[in-house]
């Protein structure tokens, strides 16, 4: 009986801290976008910029009370659905990070979180095929006329661009965060988050190792290329494909995509936390302080980052990628080494 | 399309069309590329849904009415249009303008020249995808933005070339000069800086090197106009063979790579020279009136002027009858350059594409004035 006892409060102990941490971490990354926009970016361009809130806490309350129509799209629910569907994606990835989900086993391994992470990518391929907004082919202008050009060429939406773009990040642009991931991994010579955790109770975070440096600073230029941030920002690029896989997206359909963003950046920085400093997402451990302070200062380093940098193009995307996976392997070889 | 501006029978894979609504454009244009793997094969820009018909309303209305309509025709070349239409009438009309008022309408017009070229910049920075220069360049400009609006009384519309002159609330005074000399200071040093800032990044000339280059044969070939021409290395500046410039020293800037990045670098020195009249102006000012009110109206044949703007050459003609205007015909530079900013995508990325038409500096504001005849007797909605 006592054992029994024992085990339903561990379990609901467990229970709390996983709904505790899970309410943390959406209560912090509403904020980051907004951190990241107004503090940063903003002062960078000596403009005032957006109330903090605005972003990723204003911006959706004010969505979810906007009329939903009915987006241009060949399967309008399904690609509603999306958005969600990719929230729920972050999310697990989240609960897989936190230590009371490790009995999950192969849940809770590095192999997992990657899964899970090229889910979430593999979303913006099917948002981009589903969208076809009128800013491009559908627009009302007569274009195949007499005397225009090509009139027999395929039509292809500007969508249908980021959604080659988005399959191209997934066969190539993640590669630097994923190689990253593998830093702690050869170190600990376990692809179980426990035992990578363990590890660095033991040895001291991975991070003030050689090989860690070098593999957070690929894994922080691999978040960067994940959140689709300038100046890896191709898939929604202005000059072309405007927000690509986001175009039709509108009232609460774009809350979730501006929830989604906020909670993408801390589950990362979680991520980060847990892989290099040893410290997974929990909230009874003063350790979140410190994952916390990781969801702060990652976007405030994106954000110059990309305040100063201009959109690259495949032309200096391949470059970027290609040595910071590099870098990446160099990182790997050092972590065995 | 071909050396002889032939359409080639190439087979095209997929077409990707963007507008007339679009994030990178300012203005309505539709841009649909031909791609192969993300690189443009081929480009058709048309223009035609920004339905105005600026000559056909100036069509009979009095010549005082109608040259301050020519404003009209453009937010970022106002002064340009006003002062243009204006001349037309003052060749037709045989009129004396003072000296005074000719240094005036030459600071209005560099002073514009500064503002198009900044936000030229700042557009370019945009669409490159670099929002820190461009806000930078934004607000350069607003120096610039305030100074028009201290002289003419508006931001954009600033009505100071009247037919003989200038309007009497576009006098300089000290006050104005002054401030004119330290806002001139001011962009100098600003615009210095930026440029250093621009050519040492490293990030921004891989993206800008190279595209969308444009050689001087086909430049010709295109009836290119303007900075775009002179990015090719073809020394071309009307400014040289206008009478009101020549007290004025300054020099024809030129690259030589017609790319994006000689297209930037030709607004960003041009600058300087602007700065360099507009300080050569204040400082010889003529004294005496700003307006010659003594002239007649009476009826002209078809008169016609060019000038140099900050896109190119701008021409505008009419004839007088009865003291109101006919036949009023506009051309303005970004319809010579519309060839050039098609053929500048060809080769690029998708993504350069959209800069390899910033390059040009469209305005197509200016350009589209098509009017739409509704109940023709033999076609219906027609657009001209």
């Amino acid at each position: 009986m006592q054992i029994v006892d024992t085990d339903i409060s561990m379990i609901l102990i467990s229970l709390a801290a996983v709904i505790g941490t899970l309410i943390v971490a959406f209560a912090v990354s509403v904020w980051l976008p907004g951190i990241e926009r107004k503090f940063v970016q903003a002062r960078i361009q000596q403009r005032v910029g957006p109330p903090i809130s605005s972003p990723g806490f204003m911006a959706p309350i004010k969505f979810f009370f906007k009329q939903a129509m009915t987006p241009n799209s060949p399967m309008p629910q399904l690609y509603n659905a999306l958005p969600l569907i990719s929230l729920i994606i972050v999310v697990f990835i989240l609960l897989f990070l936190m230590p009371q989900m490790y009995f999950l086993g192969a849940l809770a391994s590095i192999i997992a979180v990657v899964g899970l992470l090229k889910v979430e990518e593999i979303m913006y391929m099917f948002m981009g095929s589903l969208s076809k907004s009128v800013l491009s082919v559908n627009m009302p202008f007569p274009d195949l006329v007499k005397g225009a050009k090509h009139v027999d060429a395929t039509r292809s939406f500007i969508e249908e661009i980021s959604t080659l773009r988005a399959f191209r990040l997934i066969a190539f642009g993640s590669f630097p965060l994923y190689i990253a991931l593998f830093v702690p991994v050869a170190m600990a010579r376990s692809i179980y988050l426990k035992d990578i955790i363990a590890f660095q109770q033991l040895n001291g975070p991975v991070l003030f190792t050689v090989a860690g440096a070098i593999g957070a600073i690929v894994y922080f230029i691999g978040f960067m290329i994940l959140m689709n941030e300038y100046p890896f920002a191709i898939m929604k690029t202005k000059a072309d494909v405007m927000e690509g896989p986001y175009l039709e997206y509108m009232s609460k359909y774009r809350a979730y995509t501006y929830i989604t963003r906020g909670f993408l950046i801390f589950v990362l920085a979680s991520l980060f936390a847990t892989m290099f400093l040893g410290i997974p997402p929990n909230i009874f451990n003063p350790g979140i302080l410190v994952t916390i302070a990781v969801a702060i200062l990652f976007p405030v380093f994106m954000a110059v980052m990309s305040a100063f940098s201009p959109i690259f193009t495949f032309r200096q995307f391949y470059p970027v990628v290609a040595a910071t996976s590099i870098l990446g392997v160099l990182a790997i070889v050092a972590a065995f080494l | 399309m071909d050396n002889n501006n032939k359409i080639t029978t190439q087979v095209i894979e997929t077409e990707v069309p963007m507008g007339t609504v679009h994030s990178a454009a300012l203005e309505p244009y539709r841009l649909r590329l031909f791609v192969e793997d993300e690189i443009v094969r081929d480009a058709e820009l048309t223009i035609g849904v920004n339905h105005r018909g600026i000559e056909r309303i100036m069509e009979g209305l009095p010549v005082e009415k109608a040259n301050s309509l020519t404003e009209k025709v453009c937010g970022i070349c106002s002064n340009s249009h006003i002062w243009n239409s204006c001349l037309v009438a003052e060749k037709g009309l045989e009129i004396d303008v003072p000296p005074r008022a000719e240094y005036i309408r030459i600071i209005m017009e560099e002073l514009e020249r500064l503002h198009s070229h900044l936000l030229y910049l700042a557009h370019g920075s945009e669409v490159l995808g670099h929002e820190t220069f461009s806000m930078r360049l934004f607000y350069i400009r607003e120096t610039v933005m305030e100074l028009l609006r201290m002289i003419g009384g508006n931001r954009v519309q600033y009505g100071a070339s009247i037919i003989g002159g200038v309007r009497p609330r576009c006098e300089l005074n000290e006050m104005r000069i002054q401030k004119i000399k330290e806002g001139m200071d001011y962009i100098e040093e600003k615009v210095l800086e930026f440029a250093d800032r621009f050519i040492r990044d490293p990030m921004v000339m891989s993206r800008i090197s190279g595209i969308g280059a444009i050689t001087k044969a086909d430049a010709r070939r295109l009836a290119t106009t303007g900075p775009t021409l002179r990015a090719t290395g073809i020394e071309v500046d009307l400014r040289r063979d206008m009478e009101q410039y020549e007290p004025f020293e300054f020099d024809v800037i030129t690259q030589d790579t017609g790319d994006v990045k000689a297209n930037l670098l030709m607004r960003v020195l041009e600058i300087p020279e602007s700065i360099k009249i507009i300080r050569q102006a204040i400082k010889d000012l003529p004294e005496g009136k700003i307006t010659n009110r003594s002239w007649e109206m009476q009826d002209t044949g078809i008169i016609r002027s060019y000038i140099e703007v900050p896109r190119g050459k701008l021409y505008h003609s009419y004839k007088i009858e009865d003291g109101r205007l006919r036949n009023s015909i506009i051309r303005t530079p970004s319809i010579t350059n519309i060839n050039t900013m098609e053929f500048a995508c060809i080769g690029t990325h998708i993504t350069d594409a959209q800069l390899a038409v910033v390059q040009c500096d469209p305005c197509f504001t200016c350009t589209d004035r098509a009017i739409q005849i509704v109940d023709h007797p033999f076609r219906k909605n027609r657009i001209i």
